[in-house]
């Protein structure tokens, strides 16, 4: 029974949990205008970003952290992080991967993400982001032809400032809630795609999220253009190393789908969640949304989150062009002491707009999972549909399972569908799976797979399987 | 092959077998028949590893100690048990619980896992040896299926896994006559000089379609009598009451 | 209006002979209201009914002194049934009559006993600050009352801008059942109503309550519940929301034993600018409980519905049962329907699910019964009184179910 138990610690263990040996650029500790002007200034901007981010700074300074949210967290003193955390090597900005420090390319690849292009097979483009920059940018020239923007966001400020002036800060505000404020002030770097006119993005473009240096704020920004008539499919990955204290990461992720576009967004997130007895972790305070701006227009949100000691996000969309559709899949997975806030809401203002929302949340060990999300239909927005259907799995009972939605109709000729169930894996059908030959472990990942299988079959082939065997991992050592 | 020795299990604290001896050779087909509550479902159970039983006696399989084995490692050694009840679970593609089930038994075993040809290419040849309808597979396992199709799915299930002991629980209750047929014939293709059945049951009906090689009465705990296929038509005349 | 309430409150104090562990009680009531103020919409449980701005809305000053005057008894009230009866005038009790019961098995008291709970919820504060008795009713145990029990409530004649408290508490004792309908009759202008009711169902009883609120009235209304159910016990909860301008129904109840049951159900069917919230809370703390809610709303004109409903499992309350359904009917394009049906469970072994809809008449149905010669709004009216009608159908007693057939029209 020893080996057993060994095995299955070992199995537990988080496979991502490496740090690399870096030596870092950061900027002072601590948060005030010198420090964004630090930033601002490293990263070269023009005048009217740094008014941006000042501008978010001055409202920030009257925000108040909120306290709603279930999973309590200890205080965080924003005066003792690092804002900005950058490697050497990329301080004078690598001309191509072959000047990239070769620790950089290592670290990825052990993380399954190799760079190199002539790697890569299955065609996706990706935007690798290691602490606050972007380090590299695949298959950009065959973007490039089609008049595909996949950049980094520091880059699209410099070549794109009227794309960058229009749209950011157009669907997240700079006088949002607290975190996505901050986020305003102190960005240091993420993902800009911008897809022309009736161009279908060829590829899956993909962001890599990496936190490296400890004491380290992540804060990166993300903002996705889809011109009319366009589509684009958007995939995210993030993990982050063990380290003993919390790691806050606030990244603000803004969508805008105009006239007849449609934007797939993806999330596999696999920030390190603590050790088992709930020390350490990744704060994961994201703020997520999407405008369907055009007419037949779509947002479809997929999340697959089974890291961070606290997920708190809510990937939303905003109605807002005629027969538009926003979609928000969810499976969230807590364990030991993970703990999870996170739904969606969607905001239904145009004619005929449609929303489905379906969640799938599994809660093993000590953590707390729940589902927020609201649903409002405005007075405007005449025959318009919301389903939803939102399962909870616990395994063990000392975890909690608990949904909230918030259910606002103002339209009579609009309907809200809205459904939810409270379930656990019985123990005949881990039964009949071990009489099957499967073991536990084995028996639990099928089970839970087959649970969350309406959500994993949105996400595109490749992280699919790489979601399924995520949920199977996150969940061992949890029954039996 | 299996070798019971004075078997006697508990569950909440109450009796239910009091001493079962049972032996089966490689290529017999035994029976067992007996009453509600005489404790059929109990020993396919603990056969396979159900939790929830305190046990006692001796219970070896090819000459291992079965009873130390958790339920997936005896089915790795090739003890299939066909559910009386077989679980819905929502979700898992029937097809993908096979070939999951299937290759957990080879890896343990050490051999080749199937990859997906030929996993298609077997599961083809034995619905079509079971005149089984492929699409069944395609649905959620269990989930929705009628109770013959149900049974139906646990004697595809065995006839791919292509057990040593096969422990068919009730599988013949509640099938109307056409699917006691297509059963009892997976049973019967898979018979051979190497595997062995198990076949609990309330009634002959079944046993007249898989003709035993024994017949073994199983009341309150215990086998009273056995015989040969003689005994269940005359179990079948006198009833379970009367008979000593 | 703080500086006359403190007056009211003073005024209370000195009126009545109070003892001083109850001034006390009373004090710290008064100023934990005094220090909060009435509840608005940042507050988690009032997000759709902001009751502060409701009451400054309705009223420039709040009388909290009530004194009884001769009031309006209604004749009319459709009671073709034998009943026993409690009359209450202003919050107090007044009269009772159980003529067809056995009197030593049913006691009827009034005192000022309040247990020492500062209540984080400021009406309830207000309440206790200026309720100057609480009437107490008690079933024996072993007795099962015969006839239903009616509760009326008057209020003096005349009686405007007045906030009138009250509060009730029923024990059933063991092994005892008891029906009991709370009625309020309306004939006054417009005043603050904040009722409270505890109640306590001992092992194996049954309680049957019925609330309606059918007469229309401009009065602004809360009414709380506690109620905890023993071992074994039964609650079947009823509630006929259609009368007053604004009422929120607070009703919580705690599964405190093993075996416990509840079926609460609900009607909200609204008209003009009338705004009606039911909020639930079920505590499921022990194994082997059930509880099912199902509240059906129908809105019309510019009227606004809201249902909060949130069931709890507690870590031993395994084997839980807990189900609950809201569904509204969107009959005018300036009505509003808002649903938070809450699930937090903490036991595994439970099965548990909701389900709201909200969304309009279905127009195929509407054709169909056009098509069988009914005008558009009898086939609207036949269809939303079918919808509500399932609700009322789940009444078992016979006599309220043909009462509230009665008081809301929905008979089909």
């Amino acid at each position: 029974m020893d080996s057993r138990q060994k095995e299955i610690d070992s199995l537990k263990d988080y496979k991502y949990g490496f740090s690399t040996d870096i030596e870092n650029t950061k900027a002072p500790k601590g948060l005030n205008e010198d420090v964004i002007k630090f930033i601002s200034n490293i990263k070269k901007e023009p005048q009217w970003m740094l008014d941006f981010r000042l501008k978010a700074f001055e409202r920030f300074k009257q925000l108040k952290e909120p306290d709603w949210q279930k999973p309590k967290y200890p205080k965080i003193d924003y005066q003792d992080l690092y804002y900005y955390s950058a490697p050497k090597s990329m301080k004078d900005k690598p001309k191509s991967l072959d000047d990239l420090d070769p620790k950089l390319l290592e670290t990825y690849k052990k993380l399954g993400i190799p760079l190199q292009e002539q790697a890569r097979l299955n065609g996706i483009a990706v935007d690798a982001v290691f602490d606050s920059v972007s380090v590299a940018t695949t298959f950009k020239e065959e973007l490039t032809k089609q008049g595909i923007i996949f950049c980094s966001m520091s880059e699209a400020i410099q070549k794109h400032p009227e794309l960058v002036k229009k749209y950011l800060g157009s669907v997240i505000p700079t006088t949002d809630h607290f975190f996505a404020t901050l986020n305003s002030a102190v960005f240091t770097d993420g993902s800009f795609v911008y897809i022309p006119e009736n161009v279908k993005c060829p590829m899956e473009l993909s962001t890599y999220f990496r936190i490296n240096a400890s004491e380290t704020g992540q804060f990166e920004r993300t903002l996705i253009i889809a011109d009319k008539g366009s589509y684009v499919s958007y995939l995210e990955g993030c993990t982050a190393p063990m380290r003993d204290e919390n790691q806050l990461h606030a990244a603000n992720v803004e969508l805008i789908a105009l006239d007849d576009a449609e934007i797939k967004y993806s999330t596999v997130q696999n920030w390190y969640p603590g050790d088992k007895d709930g020390k350490g972790g990744i704060y994961n305070f994201v703020t997520k949304r999407g405008l369907c701006k055009g007419k037949n227009s779509k947002i479809s949100w997929t999340q697959v989150e089974t890291g961070s000691a606290i997920t708190w996000k809510y990937p939303s969309c905003i109605l807002k062009g005629d027969n538009s559709i926003g979609e928000f899949y969810s499976i969230a997975i807590t364990n030991n002491h993970q703990k999870a806030d996170t739904g969606t809401k969607m905001i239904h203002l145009g004619k005929n707009t449609k929303s489905k929302i379906i969640s799938k949340g599994i809660s093993a060990g000590k953590s707390d999972m729940m589902y927020r999300g609201l649903v409002d239909i405005s007075s405007k927005a005449d025959n318009s549909r919301n389903f939803t259907q939102c399962d909870s799995l616990l395994m063990g009972n000392k975890c909690g399972a608990h949904t909230i939605p918030y259910i606002k109709n103002k339209n009579l000729k609009s309907n809200i569908e809205h459904e939810a169930t409270t379930s656990k894996i019985s123990d005949e059908q881990l039964y009949y799976c071990n009489q099957r030959g499967l073991n536990q472990e084995e028996a639990v990942s099928l089970i839970v797979n087959g649970f969350c299988k309406e959500v994993l079959q949105q996400l595109p082939m490749e992280f699919a399987v790489e979601a399924q065997k995520l949920v199977g991992i996150s969940l061992e050592g949890s029954v039996g | 092959m299996l070798s019971i020795e004075n078997l006697k299990a508990k569950i909440d604290e109450k009796e239910i077998l009091k001493g079962l001896n049972l032996n089966i050779k490689p290529g017999e087909v035994h029976a067992i028949m007996g009453p509600n509550g005489s404790g059929k479902s109990t020993l396919s159970n603990i056969l396979s590893g159900k939790k929830g039983y305190e046990i006692n006696g001796k219970v070896t399989f090819d000459g291992e100690n079965l009873l130390e084995l958790e339920t997936e490692e005896r089915a790795h050694k090739g003890i299939f048990l066909a559910f009386q009840y077989p679980m819905e679970i929502p979700g898992v593609n029937t097809n993908t619980f096979l070939k999951t089930s299937i290759n957990a038994i080879k890896k343990a075993r050490g051999e080749k896992e199937l990859d997906a040809i030929e996993f298609l290419k077997l599961i083809k040849e034995k619905s079509a040896e079971l005149k089984f309808d492929e699409k069944i597979l395609n649905r959620q396992l269990n989930v929705g299926f009628s109770g013959g199709e149900k049974k139906k799915n646990e004697i595809l299930q065995m006839s791919i896994l292509n057990p040593k002991l096969s422990i068919l629980d009730e599988t013949d209750s509640g099938l109307d006559i056409d699917a006691l047929r297509i059963v009892s014939e997976g049973v019967n293709s898979l018979r051979n000089k190497n595997n062995s059945f198990l076949i609990i049951t309330h009634y002959q009906r079944l046993l007249d379609y898989i003709k035993p090689d024994f017949v073994h009465v199983l009341k309150n705990g215990q086998i009273i009598k056995s015989g040969d296929f003689e005994l269940a038509k005359e179990l079948e005349k006198v009833g379970y009451e009367d008979f000593n | 209006m703080q500086n006359e309430l403190k007056l009211n409150f003073d005024k209370i104090i000195s009126l009545n002979n109070f003892s001083d562990s109850q001034k006390k009680i009373k004090q710290e009531n008064f100023n934990n209201y005094f220090e909060k103020g009435l509840p608005n919409k940042r507050n988690e449980d009032w997000k759709f009914s902001d009751i502060n701005q409701i009451i400054s809305k309705n009223f420039d000053n709040l009388n909290f002194i009530v004194d009884q005057k001769k009031f309006f008894e209604e004749k009319d009230f459709p009671l073709d049934f034998e009943h026993n009866k409690i009359s209450f005038v202003d919050g107090k009790l007044y009269d009772f009559d159980f003529k067809h019961e056995d009197k030593d098995k049913i006691l009827v008291d009034q005192n000022l006993d309040l247990d020492d709970t500062i209540y984080q919820n400021t009406l309830l504060n207000l309440n206790s600050a200026f309720l100057t008795s609480v009437s107490k009713i008690t079933i024996k145990k072993g007795y099962n009352v015969k006839k239903p029990l009616i509760l009326f409530n008057y209020l003096s004649d005349g009686l405007k801008s007045s906030a009138i408290n009250s509060r009730v508490d029923i024990n059933l004792e063991d092994e005892s059942s008891l029906c009991l309908v709370n009625f309020l009759n309306e004939n006054s202008e417009k005043n603050f109503i904040n009722f409270r009711q505890k109640i306590k169902i001992g092992e194996n009883s049954i309680l049957k309550n019925y609330n309606l609120d059918s007469y229309t009235s401009e009065n602004i209304k809360y009414f709380n519940k506690d109620i905890n159910l023993s071992k074994n016990s039964h609650l079947e909860y009823f509630i006929l929301s259609e009368g007053s301008k604004f009422i929120k129904q607070d009703i919580n109840c705690n599964l405190d034993d093993e075996y416990g049951s509840i079926a609460l159900n609900g009607i909200i069917n609204l008209e003009n600018e009338k705004h009606h919230e039911i909020k639930t809370v079920i505590n499921h703390k022990k194994e082997n409980c059930k509880s099912y809610q199902l509240i059906k709303s129908v809105l019309n004109d510019k009227s606004k519905g809201i249902y909060q409903g949130k069931i709890f499992v507690s870590p031993e309350a395994q084997k839980t049962d807990g189900y609950q359904l809201s569904r509204a009917l969107l009959l005018n394009e300036s009505v509003e329907f808002n649903a938070k049906p809450e699930l937090e469970i903490y036991a595994d072994d439970v099965k548990c699910s909701h389900g709201s809809t909200s969304g309009n008449i279905d127009e195929n149905s509407i054709f169909y019964l056009m098509s069988r010669g009914l005008s558009y709004s009898e086939s609207k009216k036949l269809l939303t009184n079918g919808f509500l009608n399932e609700v009322i159908e789940k009444i078992s007693n016979e006599d309220v179910k043909r009462l509230v057939k009665k008081l809301s029209g929905i008979n089909v």
